[in-house]
């Protein structure tokens, strides 16, 4: 069955400068990279961290945000599925983020120092989960699996353009719903061992969701921006409208709310309880001057974002919409600033031209990846049976 | 399996019926005389209410310590039952408000249904914390009013937050169920010949006239209202969640609480709908409205919901590992190994176990099997209750004043009691109010909106 | 005709594109004073209709940030302001504990006012005297039908050219709707006797409800138990004990913790002599000694020592402490008068404690000062 959109869709050219602008960001993030790698080789380590989590929070994350639309069989957000699949490209090169993880061990994690657990009866305790061994093996293999699942379901949906087989659509929901719960475990078990076990002694059961709420709201940003402004420079099929900005603006929105409650619950617990063996944590986040990069994260995370996209006309307004997603990307390093960095430096807030370096690789690698891709292949899953029904799809 | 039609919507409301059967499928059930089946059924339901009346009557005149509650398990029974009920509550406002933000058709038939549910339950909840006071006619204290002691409730306590969660998420939900009623009321004003019916009908429907200028506001509010009700839900059973978790007793202080107890009561409260639901659909006919496509989306999200409780589970007993704190430790493995490790593992099979069935299409679509596995899990989530109240109070960090609480008689006939008070409200409802939403039912209907061919 | 009122000229169309269509005709024609009525919401009538967007959105909005407000205000004015108390450390202010509470006012005033505005402010509800209602036309239109009306006060109402627009339109019918002439005829009295008579009714039951459970009910069984429990009361009589006294006292040679019998009762002059203030007459203790000097010595002493209290003349005169007598007594001694009384001076050794004696004592020493002060004090 070929579909009738085949005739209406010809494949659209970026416009150059999109992808010299990702080059030229990933040329001077990688020039600055290197050279922070010389100057302060711990501060680098560090940083280099949020650049694997902010890469895992896309990658990851668009591929959860495919899933998610094959599994709830959602038809609104099939006409710019591709646009998701492109960022889910990210995965292919989170290893290249994580090896200068693997040199670095003995600086980011204090409990890779064999001295320190000797004599630390807790992190004895946790020493046959907190290994390098261990976690050498449980990173290649959350790596494989997302990599696996990549290739399977991006396979099928590639395949459907131009067989336009309903078979593909529901095999890719089979692996969708097998790929769910595995995301969960890998995300929460990731952010555990990434960024939690930074502070070995600290531990809190909600890490793993409170980092995927961040995940999905920073995918989820990234795809708003672009399919905003490729809608409005053209560059899509005819038919996306104000309908789907409003849903992309609403789900914005929603985890944004949802960030802030899963802040708020993991915060208010902790505060009330007031135990020491996690307080710790969130003191380490209000002194040194951490307090203001706390105050900020509120209200850059949450209170600006909220107010920006809480009334109807806001969620369909394509600049408006653009601008909060760029916000949320940049909401989204200032909260893995937060969660990573206080480990590195409790008396101060390190602010340089490292902490620069970082985000500027991560975003051009993120275009740069997507530029590729979208020079290859099709902006619009043409195959997909449910497009026609993506494209009239009214509120 | 054949391939599915993924070019079509699949319609939500099987076989295209004309409007006005629609109306008279609907509204049959108010104006029939009751059958034998609904009088069998009221009569069992009374009788529970009967024995959960002289329980109670009996705690009043006697007090409290005709329960179980000891000396370290002060909660007991009562809070557990509280949990169990608002987490049944919360289903309905899922289904309406939820669903409806997510624009999932298939919610119009079961929605005013589960509304109702969430009303009676959240009812029925509301009386655990009074008993559990021990004076419950002294309750007005809990409402910060300026008072001959000059003194003001404790803002500061999750159990006051309960107080206005609680009363909130009864208020809203009914002014929805409310809000959601009122054109079908102005529907039946029309319809009954019966005077006295009438006069019901045109004070329900306050004068409702179908017309587009109100409809345009209407849909406004329903969607602000479901807006608001989405947090609110998410509020409620985090704040029920708050009252264990911001202690700092050992399986109760953990941080993953406040969305794990929200899982866990869509989870239950899907489960209790999905029970009722199988009966309603086929005594009142209306397997058409609630189609099996319907039941399995349910399904679907108990599914979910219970794997999110079982993604709790595993996160808690693997953090207790990890924190290294020998009480959080110890608390988990005396859950699963300790006096109670009965109630742990029927909570496990239940509630993490049962609902994997789910996976398979098969069991998804055969009623039999849903309706089970639908009430196993509501038994796994009072249980789970049960073993976060009581196995964690019973051995807390000072093992000189560990207990084993068994519940009495009184506390199982007050619990009883409560299944009564709310399956009799339940079968009220269902002979008093529509309980599908007559316009919402009409307005998925395929043909039922216009082709806008030519816009 | 003569004795009818027209409301509208109402049409009725079997399909939901036909209203649609209807609604954009009508509205195109001019016609202001008109409405459409289906049994559910048809979309895309807003448009045809060229309703303005709904400002429900913005009365949300305000009620809930005025709930917000509202709540803040409350909390700040019980927990703060009113009657602050240190619950488990936290701060009087404890914002995160406060958030649930204002969540759930903002919610609450958003959500129910939101509803009110709608129905009354909006809708003008109840109004179940609207002509519309009970008549052929909403009952057609409350079940499957899409109707058109338009009234009879509109400006361009011209009944001939409106029923052709409707044929034209593809009617299925069309319907003229009357006002219900004795409604509109009724006279509305101030005073209804019925409307008086609920009143007073219902004012009756809520007091007698009230008055009953708060004066009557609380006083019966189960209630009264917490009132009248078994046990005695101070002062009352006890069957059980022999001697009839229901408070008990302490077995003979028992002595209170950290306390020492006083062991020069009837030898003033060793007291004198061993005993010596323990205290430094330091801001604190000179404070504490004043507070208790003004409440157990001033009514006798006088407030500053002179023996002129208010009681002068009624009583054997109480001795003024500035007399040269006192001034040369040790703190011992005087320590003695508090602790065992002199002539008809009460002993004061169960009312206050060692240290509040003491400090009397040192504050006893500043007002002998006061008067008799040396010249190295200055």
């Amino acid at each position: 069955m070929s579909n009738e959109n085949s005739t209406l869709y010809s494949k659209k050219n970026l416009p150059g400068n999109f992808a010299k602008i990702g080059q030229m960001l990933l040329a001077v993030g990688l020039i600055l990279v290197v050279l922070a790698y010389f100057v302060d080789h711990t501060r680098s380590a560090f940083n280099n961290l949020i650049l694997l989590m902010f890469l895992t929070s896309i990658g990851v994350g668009s591929l959860f945000l495919v899933a998610m639309e094959y599994l709830g069989g959602a038809v609104w957000s099939t006409p710019f599925r591709r646009i998701t699949e492109f960022f889910a490209a990210v995965i292919l090169v989170i290893p290249l983020a994580a090896i200068p993880i693997y040199f670095n061990l003995h600086d980011l994690f204090h409990w890779t120092h064999a001295e320190a657990v000797a004599e630390d009866k807790i992190l004895a305790g946790k020493s046959s989960y907190l290994n390098e061994t261990f976690f050498i093996i449980r990173i290649v293999f959350f790596i494989a699996v997302w990599f696996l699942f990549y290739f399977l379901i991006i396979k099928n949906s590639k395949k459907q353009d131009s067989s336009g087989d309903p078979k593909l659509t529901t095999r890719n929901i089979k692996l969708s719903a097998v790929f769910i719960p595995i995301f969960g475990l890998t995300i929460t078990f990731a952010s555990i061992d990434w960024v939690m076990s930074l502070e070995p002694h600290w531990f809190s059961t909600i890490f793993g969701v409170y980092f995927f709420s961040g995940t999905i709201l920073a995918a989820l940003a990234f795809t708003t921006f672009i399919v905003v402004y490729m809608n409005e420079k053209g560059l899509l099929i005819k038919g996306i409208k104000k309908d789907h900005y409003y849903s992309l603006g609403a789900y914005l929105f929603a985890f944004i709310n949802f960030w802030a409650y899963i802040a708020f619950s993991q915060y208010m617990l902790i505060w009330y309880a007031n135990l020491p063996e996690e307080t710790f944590w969130f003191l380490q986040r209000w002194e040194g001057g951490w307090m203001y990069i706390s105050i900020a994260l509120i209200i850059i995370h949450f209170v600006v974002p909220y107010f920006g996209l809480l009334s109807q006309p806001s969620k369909m307004n394509p600049k408006r919409l653009m601008f909060m997603s760029i916000w949320i990307l940049f909401a989204h390093i200032i909260d893995l600033y937060w969660l990573i960095m206080p480990t590195y430096s409790k008396d101060s807030v390190p602010l340089g031209w490292i902490e620069l370096a970082f985000p500027i690789l991560a975003i051009g690698a993120v275009i740069t990846v997507f530029s590729i891709k979208a020079k290859k292949e099709n902006h619009v899953p043409i195959g997909d049976p449910k497009l026609k029904r993506g494209l009239d799809f009214r509120l | 399996m054949s391939t599915v039609d993924y070019t079509r919507e699949i319609s939500v409301i099987e076989g295209q019926p004309p409007l006005r059967e629609i109306d008279e499928v609907i509204s049959k059930p108010l104006e029939t005389k009751p059958d034998k089946k609904f009088y069998m059924a009221i009569s069992v339901t009374l009788t529970m209410l009967l024995i959960g009346g002289i329980a109670l009557g009996l705690s009043f005149y006697y007090g409290t310590g005709l329960w179980g509650n000891n000396n370290p398990v002060g909660w007991g029974l009562p809070i557990v039952n509280f949990v169990f009920w608002v987490g049944i509550g919360h289903a309905g406002t899922l289904i309406s408000a939820i669903l409806f933000l997510f624009r999932q058709k298939w919610r119009t038939g079961i929605a005013r249904f589960a509304e109702g549910m969430t009303i009676f339950a959240v009812m029925t909840a509301g009386i655990f914390p009074l008993i559990h006071v021990g004076r419950p006619w002294l309750a007005g204290y809990l409402i910060p009013y300026p008072n001959q002691h000059s003194l003001w409730v404790n803002f500061t306590s999750p159990l006051l937050w309960d107080v206005f969660a609680v009363s909130t998420y009864f208020a809203v939900s009914f002014i929805f169920w409310y809000v959601g009623l009122i054109p079908d009321f102005a529907a039946l004003r029309e319809r009954t010949t019966n005077k006295i019916k009438k006069v019901i009908y045109s004070i329900g429907s306050l004068g409702w006239r179908n017309s587009n200028r109100h409809w345009q506001h209407y849909e406004m509010v329903y969607l602000i209202l479901a807006g608001f009700a989405t947090p609110l839900v998410l509020s409620v059973h985090t704040i029920v969640s708050f009252d264990f978790a911001i202690s700092i007793l050992p399986g109760w202080h953990t941080t993953i609480f406040p969305p794990y107890f929200v899982a866990g009561a869509v989870f239950s409260g899907f489960a209790m709908v999905q029970n009722v639901l199988i009966f309603i659909r086929k005594i009142f006919n209306y397997e058409h409205i609630i189609t099996l496509k319907t039941l399995e989306n349910m399904n679907k999200i108990i599914l979910l919901t219970g794997s999110m409780v079982g993604y709790a589970y595993a996160m808690e007993f693997f953090i207790a590992w990890y924190s290294g704190v020998q009480p959080e430790q110890f608390t988990f493995l005396n859950r699963a190994f300790g006096p109670y490790a009965w109630a742990y593992w029927i909570m496990v099979s239940c509630n993490v176990i049962s609902p994997q069935l789910f996976w398979f299409k098969k069991i998804r679509t055969t009623i039999p099997v849903m309706f089970v596995i639908a009430v196993f899990v509501n038994v796994g989530m009072w249980f789970e209750r049960f073993v976060i109240v009581v196995t964690s109070l019973s051995r807390d960090y000072l093992p000189s004043s560990w207990a084993y609480f068994t519940p009495t008689l009184t506390d199982f006939g007050i619990l009883i009691g409560s299944f009564g008070l709310f399956f009799t409200l339940l079968l009220i409802f269902t002979k008093t109010l529509p309980v599908v939403s007559i316009a919402e039912v009409k307005a998925v209907v395929d043909g039922s909106q216009p082709s806008h061919k030519d816009h | 005709m003569t004795d009818k009122k027209l409301y509208s000229l109402t049409a009725v169309f079997d399909k939901p594109d036909d209203i649609i269509n209807a609604a954009e005709k009508v509205s195109d024609s001019g016609y202001t004073k008109y409405d459409i009525n289906t049994p559910y919401p048809v979309h895309g009538l807003d448009g045809a209709m060229k309703l303005p967007p709904s400002k429900l959105g913005y009365s949300a909005l305000v009620l809930g940030l005025s709930g917000t407000f509202a709540a803040v205000l409350m909390i700040y004015f019980m927990s703060v302001y009113d009657y602050p108390i240190v619950i488990g450390g936290k701060p009087f202010f404890a914002l995160p504990a406060f958030v649930p509470i204002m969540f759930e006012i903002t919610v609450l005033a958003a959500s129910i006012g939101t509803v009110l505005t709608m129905l009354f402010f909006f809708f003008k509800f109840p109004n179940n005297s609207h002509p519309l209602l009970e008549t052929d036309y909403m009952k057609l239109v409350s079940v499957d039908k899409y109707g058109v009306s338009i009234q009879a006060d509109d400006p361009k109402f011209n009944e001939d050219e409106i029923s052709k627009l409707y044929n034209d339109l593809g009617a299925s019918k069309i319907l003229p709707v009357y006002w219900d002439l004795e409604e509109v005829l009724y006279e509305h009295k101030i005073v209804e006797p019925k409307f008086l008579g609920m009143l007073a009714l219902t004012a009756i039951i809520v007091s007698g409800t009230v008055y009953f459970s708060l004066n009557k009910l609380m006083f019966m069984e189960p209630f009264s138990w917490m009132m009248e429990q078994e046990k005695l009361s101070p002062q009352q009589k006890s069957e059980f004990f022999s001697d009839g006294y229901s408070m008990r006292p302490p077995v003979e040679g028992a002595i209170a913790r950290g306390d020492l019998p006083y062991q020069f009762a009837d030898k003033p002059e060793m007291a004198a002599k061993i005993l010596s203030n323990p205290l430094v007459s330091s801001e604190e203790n000179l404070l504490l000694g004043k507070t208790k000097y003004n409440i157990y010595c001033s009514p006798c002493h006088g407030y500053f020592g002179e023996g002129d209290s208010r009681l002068r003349g009624q009583f054997p005169n109480p001795p003024s402490l500035h007399s040269q007598k006192l001034r040369d007594w040790t703190d011992g001694r005087i320590y003695h008068v508090i602790e065992v009384g002199q002539n008809v001076m009460p002993a004061y050794n169960t009312q206050m404690t060692n240290n509040e004696k003491w400090a009397t004592i040192l504050y006893i020493r500043a007002l002998q000062r006061s008067l008799n002060a040396k010249e190295s004090d200055l």
